[in-house]
């Protein structure tokens, strides 16, 4: 098994942690990852695509080239990037014309769109090309029923036609069975299919209500459930439940308990045994106690109380 | 009340082009109901959206911000039971008003011809050496000769030629 690693912006720049963890345990899991060398943004929802819807394709097609031209499957993790790619795919190859002005432009870089590229979710590889056989395998430090909950990416949700690899949408599965692999108890709520919040303009754009927004999913969280840690598979979903359990408790001045939040690659990396250092470093609420508890006297020392 | 006097009855030909077909929406307000940003203030409320373009309230919609508050999530796309696409409309409308004023680019489409990233993918060294990986990311930020290629497909695009001097580089 071999996939090309796209990046994107955010990963690389702002959670490198999570990049690392995946750099480390895909291959652990016979997934070898090469590097789409010179790959750019996606293009995000919030740039070409508000913008130019040509200029937005050619974006996406610069990318698909280079995945073409490696021969390899794209693999992405952050949701948005997955959306984005897929749904310029999708257009590139039902509408002639459109690929057509995009080739045209690629021509001016040198390079073209074939219409041979497969964009990937890394839910999706875990769970279709690897497995939850093969994940449970590797796993050093299982969870032992720590109770978790999980935040389904909507971009990897909606337009199911689009992007869809779990069905039902409405009541997916796979990144549930992923962290049961590791060992880990699952906890339903009441909000679990309410998508972060943290994606496009909302945040930017109506700051108050895009915070009650996620609140009331945090408080789902917390209230409903005995979960220590969220696991997402989604750069914004992972950047976003971590910074507003921070707001929250600004808000509500009060001593709410906060949850870890991982990628699933990094819970991976850690029960794996990889370095935590190096695989979940990058975090608002703080990590150590949940890692800590997975990694037993392996892990670093719990601060004294 | 809105101003029916002053409209422009094929307006709806310009969005329509880019995504969906938006008439056959009938307003039933399921893209409001699992929409997110229906909670902004001002909400964003795709239906209405919808209702201006076929309308043809050129000069309202030329005002309304709140296709920018979209959060992407697509669900609407996922319910909408009269395949109008919503998502794709308010993008739509979104590029519609980026045509139409040049004040609705966003500033990050100009940071993606730049640099071809949204963020400063090759000025966190430390952060990324911290965890192990190499300085600067194997993505086009570590190729300059591919950045300035990247460019030179985007200077073919309605969106830069018209808007030049927005693009550096």
């Amino acid at each position: 098994m071999r996939y090309g690693l796209f990046l994107g912006c955010n990963v690389p720049a702002v959670r490198p942690d999570v990049e690392r963890a995946m750099r480390l345990t895909m291959p652990r899991l016979g997934a070898e990852l090469v590097d789409l060398e010179g790959s750019a943004c996606c293009p995000a929802f919030g740039t070409f695509p508000s913008a130019d819807e040509i200029a937005s394709l050619a974006v996406s097609a610069w990318n698909f080239s280079i995945a073409e031209e490696r021969g390899v499957e794209l693999v992405t993790e952050c949701g948005s990037c997955y959306s984005s790619l897929r749904i310029a795919r999708k257009k590139l190859l039902e509408d002639g014309e459109k690929r057509d002005a995009v080739n045209g432009l690629l021509a001016r870089a040198g390079r073209s769109f074939r219409g041979t590229v497969v964009v990937r979710h890394i839910i999706d590889v875990l769970y279709n090309d690897i497995g939850t056989d093969r994940i449970a395998a590797e796993i050093e430090f299982p969870l032992k029923g720590l109770a978790a909950t999980v935040q389904y990416p909507c971009h990897t949700l909606f337009p199911s036609e689009v992007v869809g690899f779990d069905f039902p949408s409405g009541r997916p599965r796979m990144l549930r069975e992923l962290v049961e692999a590791l060992g880990g108890s699952v906890r339903a709520y009441s909000r679990d299919l309410q998508c972060c919040g943290g994606a496009g303009g909302f945040v930017k754009g109506s700051f108050a209500s895009a915070s009650e927004f996620a609140f009331g999913k945090i408080r789902a969280m917390t209230d409903e459930t005995d979960a220590g840690i969220i696991v997402v598979s989604c750069i914004t979903c992972l950047e976003h439940l971590d910074r507003m359990q921070n707001e929250l408790r600004r808000k509500e001045g009060g001593d709410r308990r906060q949850l870890a939040v991982f990628d699933y690659s990094q819970l991976l990396a850690v029960c794996m045994g990889f370095d935590p250092a190096e695989v979940a470093s990058i975090s608002v609420i703080p990590r150590e106690g949940a890692i800590a508890r997975i990694r037993g006297a392996e892990g670093p020392a719990p601060s004294p109380a | 009340m809105p101003d029916l006097t002053n409209t422009r009855a094929d307006l709806w030909r310009d969005i329509v082009g880019e995504c969906g077909d938006i008439r056959h929406c009938f307003n039933c307000s399921t893209c409001v109901a699992g929409c997110p940003a229906a909670e902004g203030a001002p909400p964003l409320f795709i239906r209405n959206l919808v209702r201006k373009v076929l309308l043809g309230l050129e000069d309202e919609l030329l005002e309304d911000e709140t296709p920018w508050l979209c959060v992407t999530c697509s669900a609407c796309e996922e319910m909408c039971p009269m395949g109008v696409h919503p998502f794709e409309v308010c993008l739509a409308i979104r590029r519609w008003q980026a045509r139409n004023d040049e004040t609705f680019i966003p500033a990050s489409v100009a940071e993606v011809f730049e640099t071809g990233h949204t963020q400063p993918v090759g000025g966190v060294g430390e952060r990324r050496r911290a965890v192990g990986l190499e300085e600067v990311p194997p993505t086009i930020a570590r190729f300059p000769g591919l950045l300035e290629k990247f460019r030179e497909m985007l200077r073919g695009t309605d969106i830069v030629r018209d808007n030049d001097y927005m693009f550096k580089g």
